[in-house]
């Protein structure tokens, strides 16, 4: 039922461009959802999977801006080309952060992925030379998809909203893919096995520190590549657009969700946008500053870490219960025990 | 060059200090409770915001309303503790800190409803005038009698806090918390209240700074918590969190090399200093100046 239901709405969803009053403002504000559906699939990774608070994520998405935007400007690369050098890229600061840091502990190094991500902003905003500081980055080229070696006529310029929603509905499509196998490979169960007891972990064999690089690495690059896409999707990049409200706000997608769940992140993705769009709409007619709409995702974060922690995907506590397997056996060991143990607490 | 040295120090001595009083807030409850309390930096905004409302809405004279002040954000962080924080002692570390995140953003932005993103100039007629004269002068330094207040108060307050905690008995309940939890309380220590009493310290301590600091600059807004927050905590790192002292020469150590790096390297990173000297102490000295080694708790 509820695989029927996801369909019929990807089928709405997908079919919505083609109608004749689909509006670029609802497109728009669609392509967004996604790009952030990206970022907190990617952010998902390090709190998520492997329980380490990231508060800097926001610094991958700018690396991956920056470097699609300036190879653009300064190289004309193409889109397709550039996706694997700011994946790349932004793995490659990831493994630099990450290997150092990842053998602190968890405060630690929250505070030094808030660190990185200032600092990021201040590069950005200050090197003039590279980045034209806090003018921004204008003048940069839409995707083109060229095959034209296939057939002479195969050029298309991504004009306008429609081919993004599609391009945005592809790279939500392939992150979740991408993720949802890692998420049951060797890969995926070392970091769960981390997240829910290292000492555990590490005895059996799972050496921590490379598994949390990788998990941080692979958060970075996709964090960049939400980033390529973004620059080449908006077509103008300022250091003001990757402070630390942007973290702030991906994280909350994240713990809207539910820690730990790839679903969650869609979805927290889905609810924060559209309410920053409707507050956003709202707050100027109450008389207040729009930026004052993160007092409610304050709160928001405060009321679910109190009193739904799981989220509202609850992937982690259920896991365990859906398992028809787990299921029987719990239900064998308290008919021996006579229902005296409570296997999970 | 070299004669910029001498004001640039005092300049950045004058933001030392500063940065130490919020970060022995830090530091203090980061000691009790292991949780790094991202709110503190809201708190010393309010305590700013608070002194401010009760001179120009109440009309009291101006050291009154700093002590009010710093009794009002006192209270403000036991209720924090409470509301936040206590109900998640047990929960994984994560949430907790998710949790001060929250409040730290919720904070802010109530500040913004309640007075407005825009900076507000310090009540100056409220102001004693001597503090804006000059108290000392040596060829190119001055030194107001502001500055001279600002530093005899917190040398105090630093002389308080250090007789609070080694000589009283709520002092050594602090220490013993840190220690071990489990064990101040089976010697009959009620945790709670040591921790509410830590936060209240704390508050006390980032509104005095709040206060001292937007007198200095004779501006305060909503934001202004954000940095202040992170270059304390900075400061608190530095220093070895967890260690009181620490936050204290960590403070100064922090507020002379902005200044100095302002001054002779860049103004343009100045921000950037607290960054780089935090990652650069977590990197290679995680137990700080004067902290104890850092156990791996992750």
């Amino acid at each position: 039922m509820q695989r029927k239901l996801f369909f019929v709405f990807l089928i709405a969803a997908l079919a919505y461009p083609l109608m004749p009053l689909s509006s670029d403002y609802v497109l728009h504000v669609m392509t967004l959802i996604m790009v952030y559906m990206v970022l907190a699939m990617g952010l998902n990774i390090v709190p998520g999977f492997c329980g380490l608070l990231d508060l800097g994520y926001v610094g991958f998405f700018g690396i991956g801006a920056y470097t699609s935007g300036l190879l653009t400007v300064h190289y004309g690369m193409s889109f397709w080309l550039i996706v694997p050098l700011a994946a790349a890229n932004g793995a490659m600061w990831g493994v630099l952060l990450g290997a150092p840091t990842l053998r602190l502990t968890g405060d630690y190094f929250a505070i030094v992925t808030f660190g990185f991500s200032e600092l990021v902003v201040l590069f950005l905003t200050n090197e003039i030379w590279l980045t034209r500081g806090p003018l921004g980055l204008p003048g940069i080229e839409p995707v083109s998809l060229d095959l034209s070696f296939l057939n002479p006529d195969w050029f298309w310029y991504f004009d306008g909203e429609p081919p993004y929603f599609y391009l945005a509905i592809f790279l939500v499509a392939a992150v979740y893919f991408l993720l949802k196998r890692v998420e049951d490979s060797r890969l995926g169960r070392a970091w769960f096995a981390i997240r829910e007891d290292p000492m555990a972990a590490a005895s059996c064999g799972v050496n921590i520190l490379n598994y949390k690089v990788i998990a941080f690495a692979i958060s970075a690059a996709i964090g960049a590549v939400g980033g390529s896409f973004y620059a080449r999707w908006y077509l103008f990049l300022s250091p003001d657009m990757f402070k630390f409200w942007e973290s702030f706000l991906v994280l909350c997608m994240v713990v809207l969700g539910g820690l730990g769940n790839l679903r969650g992140a869609l979805f927290g993705a889905v609810i924060m946008v559209s309410m920053g769009e409707v507050l956003r709409e709202i707050l100027p007619a109450l008389g207040l500053p729009p930026e004052v709409r993160f007092l409610v995702y304050g709160l928001l974060m405060v009321l679910i870490m109190r009193f739904k922690p799981a989220g509202f995907f609850p992937a982690i506590a259920s896991s365990g219960k859906t398992n028809p397997m787990l299921v029987a056996l719990e239900k064998r060991i308290c008919e021996t025990h006579g229902g005296a143990s409570g296997s999970d607490s | 060059m070299l004669d910029q040295l001498l004001p640039q120090l005092v300049n950045g001595l004058t933001l030392g200090v500063i940065y130490a009083m919020i970060a022995v807030g830090y530091t203090m409850v980061y000691g009790v409770i292991e949780l790094i309390n991202f709110a503190h930096g809201e708190i010393y905004m309010f305590g700013a915001f608070f002194c401010v409302m009760f001179i120009s809405v109440f009309g009291v004279p101006f050291y009154l309303a700093i002590v009010l002040s710093m009794s009002c954000c006192a209270i403000m962080g036991i209720l924090l503790d409470i509301v936040a924080y206590r109900p998640l002692r047990n929960a994984p570390r994560l949430a907790a800190l998710i949790t001060a995140i929250g409040m730290s953003i919720f904070l802010q932005n109530l500040a913004m409803v309640i007075w407005g993103s825009r900076p507000l100039p310090f009540v100056q007629d409220a102001v004693p005038a001597y503090l804006n004269e000059t108290a000392f002068s040596m060829g190119e330094v001055y030194l107001t009698w502001l500055q001279v207040f600002i530093f005899a108060v917190t040398i105090a307050m630093m002389f308080g806090l250090f007789f609070i905690i080694t000589y009283t008995k709520i002092g050594t309940a602090m220490r013993a918390l840190a220690q071990n939890k489990t064990a101040a309380a089976l010697m009959g220590i009620n945790v709670n209240f040591v921790i509410s009493f830590t936060f209240a310290l704390g508050s006390a301590f980032g509104a005095m700074a709040g206060i001292l600091v937007s007198v200095y600059y004779n501006t305060l807004y909503p934001t202004m918590g954000y940095m202040a927050g992170v270059k304390a905590f900075a400061a608190a790192v530095l220093g070895g969190i967890g260690s009181v002292p620490g936050a204290m020469l960590g403070g100064l150590v922090l507020g002379v090399a902005e200044a100095l790096g302002a001054g002779y390297v860049s103004s343009l990173y100045r921000d950037g200093v607290a960054y780089a000297v935090m990652i650069a102490v977590i990197l290679f000295k995680p137990s700080g100046l004067l902290g104890k080694s850092v156990v791996d708790k992750a």
